[in-house]
């Protein structure tokens, strides 16, 4: 039966469902197991029909966008009353994204800007007939309303959407490729992680990636979703998952990365998971993989580590943008000042942050893949800090030096950046999370 | 007794608004109104940024069209910087801009408008979308789907992401395209072709179904707005063009458009109305996006296209052309025209050269306008930078805010031919092809 889902558009770009629209062909598994009751990009039921719902009677409730308007919050508290689930979808709706950056400003300077002092403006008047007016600041959603599992990005990538729908209802994962990552490992014949009773993933994980973490003797994560067969080292690795007591801190990273990247869980990587997947977990009765047509030994791997983790809540590790990026680090370049975006050409093997310029890779969750650095260009940190209420310029500095071939004082590199706020925060500045709620 | 229609929210629309219409006790239309209900004041949180990362903020003003949206405001910083980029890049923007312009002009026709015509105005409101309409028609729903995955991407192959975009810079390109690549997408051209030539097929036979409607339904004299180059269609350069309700056309180079364009804000609606200054307000009401396009070009930039163009005004007229329902058919001409662009384009090994960024860009005080014609319309940028390359200044004149208040001038009008004239009950409608 279809599950009723609706997508409530606050003030927004509709990039995200852009992005879900982008699986394209992919839409068409999807869609059946849908039953859209609202979604004004798409299909044509008013605003009326949204009201007239019973509380609850909606499965899941998409919220994209920020507040802004008045009316983006009276949407915000009608999606929520006629849902079971929440989920905010997007980085507007996660953190009021960059028009949060207009929290710099009162509403009124703001306003003034663009109807009083425009250039091209030739009458002069604050528009105030049938149309809903300000919030003083954007608002972020969860200080409105409670969200039950958040899905971030500028947009999310379409395979992660595509899979947190999937996942709320219980199907199948995106397509598998057929071979496992152990296949290609450096460490296959010799030095193998899981001979060392380290929990390593690649048995059960397609390959398809550039091999990074186990080359540099880290375990593979999941990153590339499920193999549709497994490496003969499954059996190890099942083992291993049958008796999890305790595990160290570094594969509790390592197990919240595969449970958010290898299920296409709905946060994905970084995000309070702990806490948002086991309200999956509860919701199902019983802890089980929401994915169907997997290798037996891959369900029942992936079975284990849930009910493991239904145990300890108590996770809050998550994994940045640098540690799925090609790039060298160490390289042979290295910071002395501060470089801005048009300057020179960076090479496309070293570390951009090693060649000079703010890359906020560091301290930014991943989930995006690194697709801005695949073309040359570095991270802004559309999807999120990986740490929360710090001021973010001193902690990437904090960061860069410790990890990064970076000569420059701190004092120099702060003095260097001429917009912190845009540079550090340009996604986050409205968000509850986030340093000084803009508030500078 | 006075009545008031209401329609909240419009759907199938890119950007958030209502409809409301004011009926009076004599039975005439007093007042229709198009309000659009949110802002997000991008050219307020726009000053204290970098220049250069203007680019990389201002494409969330539009998820549907985000490349015009990166690429319009880079051109402007290099106008106020006085930077000259690579041919290279200037390609590799031009094909950039045409893939986007491909899969949104699809993404249009089949999501936003066939629903309409495919099921027909009266249709269940429930059924009246592009979902039902892939149930309904898999073979065209999956054509589609395909044309749009194609230019999406493409846009994704050269801009790093189809959905904001990251890979333009002041100067150039951060990179050229990989060989690979674009012999991938060059081995899709000759399909893409094809089902572009079916989705023209497709258009004209709705268009000729509904011609009764097309011929007499809002048909509103206004003047447009446009981009050419020397007259010639072009979506990524060139100079602003007003056509008058009567054909005659005037030229203003981007910087001087001030001259041209005056933007008088209604009390009723965020989005502010545009209008021609010499002219005034409301005389001086024009219309942009495809149908402006087509009246504002001599001809087209590619021989399909332009083909397509010459069908067109030998059925519907050779001077400019008022009819609102024909649109959809000048989206179709562009269509044509973009895939064409991109298969020249893709074609070009010019494209995977490196030298595609120039190391020559300083910062200095001034300011610069950059134009671009996003799929909804002509997209203008005008950044004030100081010494240090920070943003003092934007102001953004956004494609679909040229259309706002013509929008609403063709929603009265349309309004008394429904309610006054009881246009419609003598109207010639096809059957549905979709129940």
């Amino acid at each position: 039966m279809a599950v009723k889902v609706a997508f409530m558009q606050l003030s927004s770009c509709w990039g995200c469902h852009q992005s879900l629209v982008n699986a394209h062909l992919g839409l068409l598994d999807v869609l059946p197991a849908l039953e859209i009751v609202y979604w004004p990009a798409v299909v044509d039921f008013k605003h009326d029909s949204l009201v007239a719902r019973e509380n609850g009677e909606i499965v899941v409730g998409f919220i994209e966008g920020m507040i802004r308007t008045k009316q983006d919050l009276e949407n915000t508290k009608l999606i929520r009353e006629k849902s079971q689930l929440i989920i905010a979808f997007g980085s507007c709706s996660c953190y009021g994204n960059v028009p949060g950056l207009a929290n710099q400003w009162s509403i009124n300077e703001i306003q003034s800007r663009k109807f009083m002092e425009v250039e091209s403006a030739t009458t002069k008047r604050i528009p105030d007939q049938h149309v809903p007016g300000f919030e003083d600041k954007v608002v972020n959603v969860d200080d409105i309303i409670k969200v039950d599992a958040y899905i971030s990005g500028c947009p999310p990538r379409t395979e992660q959407i595509v899979g947190a729908v999937l996942f709320l209802l219980g199907q199948k994962a995106f397509p598998m490729n057929d071979i496992a990552f152990c296949e290609d490992c450096a460490l296959k014949d010799s030095g193998c992680l899981l001979d060392k009773n380290i929990l390593c993933y690649g048995p059960v994980t397609s390959i398809g990636c550039s091999l990074k973490c186990t080359s540099s003797g880290d375990p593979c994560v999941g990153c590339m979703g499920p193999a549709k067969n497994v490496f003969n080292k499954a059996s190890k690795l099942l083992e291993m998952t049958r008796s999890l007591y305790t595990i160290s801190s570094g594969e509790k990273k390592n197990l919240y990365e595969f449970m958010c990247l290898f299920l296409n869980a709905p946060l994905m990587a970084g995000f309070d998971l702990s806490g948002d997947i086991l309200k999956q977990v509860k919701k199902r009765g019983k802890p089980e993989s929401p994915l169907a047509n997997m290798p037996s030994t891959t369900t029942e791997i992936a079975t284990n580590l849930l009910s493991f983790l239904s145990n300890h809540p108590e996770f809050h590790e998550t994994s940045n943008v640098c540690d799925t990026c090609p790039r060298i680090i160490g390289s042979k370049s290295t910071m002395t000042k501060v470089k801005r975006d048009f300057e020179s050409l960076p090479n496309q093997e070293d570390c951009l942050i090693e060649q000079g310029y703010i890359c906020a890779g560091p301290i930014t969750k991943a989930g995006c893949g690194g697709l801005c650095i695949k073309v040359n260009s570095p991270c802004t940190g559309c999807y999120g800090q990986t740490e929360w209420v710090t001021d973010q310029a001193a902690r990437f500095y904090e960061t860069i030096k410790k990890g990064f071939n970076v000569d420059i004082s701190k004092e120099d590199f702060l003095a260097q950046v001429k917009d912190p706020t845009g540079t550090f925060n340009k996604f986050t500045l409205a968000s509850n999370r986030g340093f000084n709620r803009g508030e500078l | 007794m006075v009545k008031e229609i209401e329609v909240e929210p419009v759907t199938r629309l890119e950007g958030h608004g209502g409809l409301r219409i004011v009926i009076g006790d004599d039975g005439k239309v007093k007042d229709a109104q198009f309000n659009i209900t949110s802002t997000r004041f991008f050219e307020k949180f726009c000053e204290g940024r970098y220049c250069e990362h203007v680019p990389r903020i201002t494409p969330r003003i539009c998820g549907i069209c985000p490349i015009p949206h990166h690429l319009t405001p880079t051109k402007a910083v290099e106008d106020a910087w006085g930077v000259t980029i690579p041919k290279p890049a200037y390609k590799l923007r031009q094909l950039l801009q045409n893939a986007k312009q491909y899969s949104s002009h699809a993404l249009h026709f089949y999501a936003l408008a066939a629903p309409d015509f495919l099921l027909g105005p009266f249709a269940n409101p429930a059924l009246r979308n592009v979902v039902h309409v892939i149930n309904q028609m898999p073979d065209v729903g999956a054509m589609a789907l395909k044309m749009m995955d194609f230019g999406q991407k493409l846009c994704a192959e050269i801009g790093g992401k189809s959905v904001h975009p990251i890979s333009a810079i002041v100067g150039g390109m951060k990179k050229p395209m990989d060989e690979d690549a674009r012999q991938k997408f060059l081995k899709q051209v000759g399909e893409n072709v094809e089902w572009t030539k079916k989705t023209v097929d497709i258009g004209l036979k709705v268009v000729e179904d509904y011609w009764d409607v097309v011929a007499n339904v809002g048909v509103v004299p206004t003047y447009y707005l446009g981009l050419t180059n020397n007259g010639v269609h072009d979506i990524y350069d060139g100079d602003i063009r007003i056509v008058s309700p009567d054909g005659k056309k005037f030229d203003y180079k981007p910087q001087n458009y001030l001259e041209a364009l005056g933007e008088h804000i209604p009390g009723h609606s965020y989005a502010t109305h545009m209008y021609y200054k010499p002219a005034g307000y409301p005389d001086g009401i024009y219309r942009a996006n495809t149908l402006a396009m087509i009246n504002c070009a001599d001809k087209m930039a590619t021989p399909l296209a332009d083909e397509a163009l010459k069908a067109m005004r030998a059925k519907v007229g050779t001077d400019v052309i008022h009819h609102t329902f024909a649109y959809h058919w000048a989206r179709l001409i562009e269509l044509v025209e973009s895939i064409e662009v991109v298969a020249t384009l893709l074609g070009d090994s010019d494209i995977c050269n490196p030298d595609c960024k120039t190391l020559d860009v300083q910062p200095r005080e001034g300011d610069g306008v950059g134009i671009t014609e996003a799929p909804r319309g002509l997209l203008l940028y005008h950044i004030w930078s100081d010494a240090d390359g920070i943003c003092k200044k934007l102001n953004l004149l956004v494609a679909t805010n040229h259309n706002i208040a013509g929008i609403e001038k063709t929603l009265m009008h349309v309004a008394k031919q429904v309610v006054e004239d009881k246009a419609l009950e003598g109207i010639k409608l096809p059957d549905p092809w979709i129940k």
